[in-house]
């Protein structure tokens, strides 16, 4: 805190104005993160507290912690109190255990991520390097197209996964590359991102290789890929992260519990007239915390491309 | 030599086996469509001209199977009626009725059900009259699952005198404990002679005619009562000659009559204007509120002499960096209007407490509420890439003629900001009104809309469409998409905007 310094009243100096607004915004900035940080700290108590509480403690007694959600949660077989009167219990463990949703999550979100970055990176090069007919008109009509939400165009996901499905199991509804197939769709605003990233790149040592006599796909896969590495990890973490919380899609396409990502998993924990918060936030703080890690050490990468990678022609 | 055209013939010999199986079972259409695709997949890649195409094709292949065909497909099925009473294509209506059979005073037969070793079934039939006629089904099997529409009879030939027939014999009490008699009377079995049979009753098969004679001008004579039946293609289903519906409705083309019941149909057009300005608030305060807290909070962040910046930004991301469905449910649990720590906190302070459940109003503050918490970061993250542009020299000139922070922020810093800011915000408004995610874990649209249906007072178009197409038995897929393709036009024209700012930017 800033000390009061001796002077006559209703005069400020510059100085002490300074300080005043200082200590204004740093009591500004705390209250926000606060306020911000209540509802992790609320979820990390009721994963650790005894019954299915929904967050809503800052602090529990000693003799309320137990660790029957992460056991749960991890696919550790638990007792669990049946008749508090007569001292019952039984075994319960998981099926599917909740790891399996976070297995899957992480593998849709990892191919559908890579298979991203393969389909919009080629695109963009060919957008940002070459020049040929209907170039500007295919990028705008990229960019206004997926502006339809996928959500409304769940009928129509339903109908080509199912026809997939019938000849090729693989690719059908409630299989998980069929979730990954329809996320790759989500390329436009990519290749805009991307492309955005090539335009800064200077042309000239592409050039010069190709005049030494390097094809365009080696100068593209050996001077411009290796050059462009940070806007493909933003590409690449922002893609992560949308396929992770993506819900609408995934609780339509996933059907039985087996395939489930962690987002339907999670709810699936929340039914209209038991919600078993306990278990939802050991859940939670399970899936959500490695990705909020992962993105706050590489937030000086994602924050930079996300800004300088804005739409611009 | 290149080692292109051995790629492309690994790849294309493959696809062609795909196609063949597709146009194999049955579907010519998509076989072709196929076809179109390799054959110029095969020729963006052989021939040399198309370089650039050869990085685009795989993406804009991609594009058009799950981006440009689902919005197609939409826009065909808002002009259609597709609902849960017009569920089936045509022919499948048809076959229906094609499968209705009645008992024609025929012969009657005896049967034994017999179970085989596989789980499959034989059936063995003895005429009633004359026990010498005698004859043995083909194996079936008998699902729990109704018989599809369509399915062809069981053939039965002639069994040999004197000989046993194979498997276990079923009695009658087996037979109706398993409810083995539902699937069974679903089925026919055709006799070497042509008739049809059928179980009627429990005891005894009885010979059975087709109901329905298909005229050459598509109607259908009922061959037990003389009426006709005919199919209505503009109501979508089949009519009698009084005009009454007879049998499942099936889908239909229907023009613009979607569209015309969204504007007239007064149980739609009050919950869908109601919905609509809803939707435009939202999205519009969602921008507002989360551009206001992050430009602040990245012009605090912005001020060099402030300890600590780096901790507090780190902190301030954090909404944006866990992942959104898990802090909406959360959020879930902090609202909740008896238990939630919101409600409980603002009790312990003696202040009111809102509805935040069942009240319309407090349900619509709550959404605002958690989405400023989870948009502000990604505002303050572009504010800060925006004001790190502004060349400070600018504010050395205004500090000469002593001007405060607060007049200085909005007459130099501003003005040069918010130009590039505006196609972002433009992206940001798109994104809200389409913030399918929040609306439908946080409140699922709650509470319902007095004399609404199924739209609630939170619904967002998007909601709203989504709860007409895949919610309560009333689905409307036809009506759903006839929305969706709105939203499409609405959503469409913001993007377009969105480019033409961007583009002034560029000029600029």
């Amino acid at each position: 805190m800033t000390t009061w310094p001796r002077r006559r009243p209703g005069v400020v100096g510059p100085q002490l104005k300074l300080k005043l607004r200082k200590a204004l915004a740093h009591i500004c900035l705390i209250s926000i993160i606060t306020l911000v940080l209540i509802p992790f700290v609320m979820v990390a108590i009721a994963s650790l507290r005894k019954g299915q509480f929904p967050p809503s403690a800052l602090l529990v007694k000693p003799d309320q912690l137990s660790l029957e959600h992460w056991q749960f949660v991890l696919g550790i077989p638990c007792r669990e109190l049946v008749n508090p009167a007569t001292g019952e219990t039984r075994v319960i463990q998981a099926s599917p255990s909740p790891l399996l949703w976070l297995w899957n999550s992480v593998l849709v979100s990892g191919c559908s991520s890579l298979g991203i970055i393969l389909l919009s990176g080629t695109a963009a090069y060919a957008f940002a390097r070459m020049r040929f007919k209907f170039r500007g008109s295919i990028l705008r009509a990229l960019l206004i197209l997926q502006m339809f939400p996928a959500v409304l165009c769940l009928i129509a996901y339903y109908v080509l996964l199912d026809y997939m499905g019938q000849h090729f199991r693989l690719i059908g509804l409630n299989t998980i590359p069929g979730l990954i197939a329809i996320y790759l769709a989500g390329i436009s605003v990519n290749i805009w991102m991307i492309k955005g990233y090539f335009d800064t790149v200077p042309a000239s040592m592409e050039e010069s290789a190709r005049i030494d006599g390097a094809s365009q796909f080696q100068t593209f896969v050996r001077i411009l890929l290796p050059m462009s590495a940070p806007i493909f990890a933003v590409v690449f973490i922002l893609s992560f992260i949308y396929a992770m919380s993506e819900y609408p899609v995934a609780s339509v396409v996933l059907q039985t519990s087996d395939t489930w990502t962690l987002a339907v998993g999670a709810n699936s924990f929340l039914y209209e007239q038991e919600k078993l918060w306990g278990t939802f936030s050991a859940l939670a703080v399970l899936g959500g915390l490695p990705i909020t890690i992962v993105f706050l050490l590489c937030q000086k990468f994602v924050v930079s491309g996300m800004t300088s990678g804005a739409v611009k022609e | 030599m290149s080692l292109r055209p051995f790629l492309v013939v690994l790849v294309v010999l493959p696809a062609l086996y795909l196609d063949f199986l597709a146009y194999e079972s049955g579907s010519t259409w998509v076989a072709l469509g196929l076809l179109i695709i390799i054959g110029l997949g095969a020729y963006v890649y052989l021939d040399n001209r198309l370089e650039a195409y050869r990085y685009l094709f795989p993406g804009l292949i991609g594009f058009g199977l799950f981006v440009i065909f689902p919005l197609l497909y939409t826009v065909g099925v808002s002009l259609t009626r597709y609902s849960s009473s017009h569920l089936l294509p045509y022919e499948r209506a048809l076959s229906l009725f094609q499968q209705e059979t009645f008992s024609n005073g025929g012969s009657v037969y005896n049967y034994k059900l017999l179970l085989q070793p596989d789980a499959g079934f034989l059936l063995y039939l003895e005429e009633d009259k004359n026990s010498a006629r005698r004859f043995i089904s083909e194996p079936f099997e008998l699902s729990a699952k109704p018989s599809g529409p369509g399915e062809a009879p069981v053939k039965v030939s002639v069994f040999a005198e004197g000989a046993t027939p194979p498997g276990q014999p079923l009695a009658l009490a087996q037979i109706t404990r398993q409810k083995l008699y539902l699937p069974l009377r679903n089925r026919h079995f055709l006799l070497p002679d042509g008739t049809l049979i059928a179980l009627e009753g429990l005891q005894k098969f009885t010979a059975r005619q087709r109901l329905w004679k298909i005229n050459a001008d598509g109607s259908l004579t009922n061959l037990q009562d003389g009426s006709m039946v005919r199919p209505d293609f503009k109501q979508g289903c089949f009519v009698n000659q009084k005009g009454e519906r007879v049998g499942v409705g099936f889908r239909a083309f229907s023009g613009f009559e979607n569209y015309a019941q969204i504007i007239t149909d007064p149980r739609i057009q009050g919950p869908f204007l109601k919905i609509f300005l809803w939707t435009i608030l939202f999205s519009a305060l969602s921008v507002a509120g989360g551009l206001a807290i992050g430009m602040f909070l990245a012009v605090l962040l912005e001020w060099k002499e402030l300890r600590f910046r780096n901790v507090y930004r780190t902190l301030l991301i954090l909404p944006y960096a866990v992942p959104s469905v898990l802090s909406i449910l959360i959020f879930k649990g902090l609202f909740n209007q008896e238990f939630g720590a919101v409600n409980e906190f603002l009790r312990a302070l003696h202040l009111f407490a809102p509805d935040w459940e069942t009240d319309p109003w407090g349900s619509r503050g709550m959404i605002l509420l958690v989405n400023l918490w989870l948009g502000y970061p990604y505002m303050m993250l572009v504010c800060t890439g925006m004001l790190k542009s502004v060349p400070s020299a600018i504010y050395e000139a205004s500090a000469v003629d002593g001007s405060n922070p607060l007049k200085d922020f909005f007459r130099l810093t501003l003005p040069l900001v918010f130009p590039p800011l505006a196609p972002l915000l433009v992206a940001s408004f798109a994104f809200n009104f389409n913030n399918f995610t929040l609306i439908y874990l946080l409140t699922a649209g709650g509470p319902r809309m007095v004399g609404g249906g199924i739209a609630g007072e939170t619904d967002l178009l998007v909601t709203y469409t989504f709860n007409l197409a895949f919610r309560d038995s009333g689905t409307n897929y036809g009506l759903a998409s006839a929305i969706a393709t709105l939203l499409f036009f609405i959503v469409g024209t913001l993007a377009w905007l969105n480019l033409r700012l961007s583009a002034r930017k560029v000029t600029a």
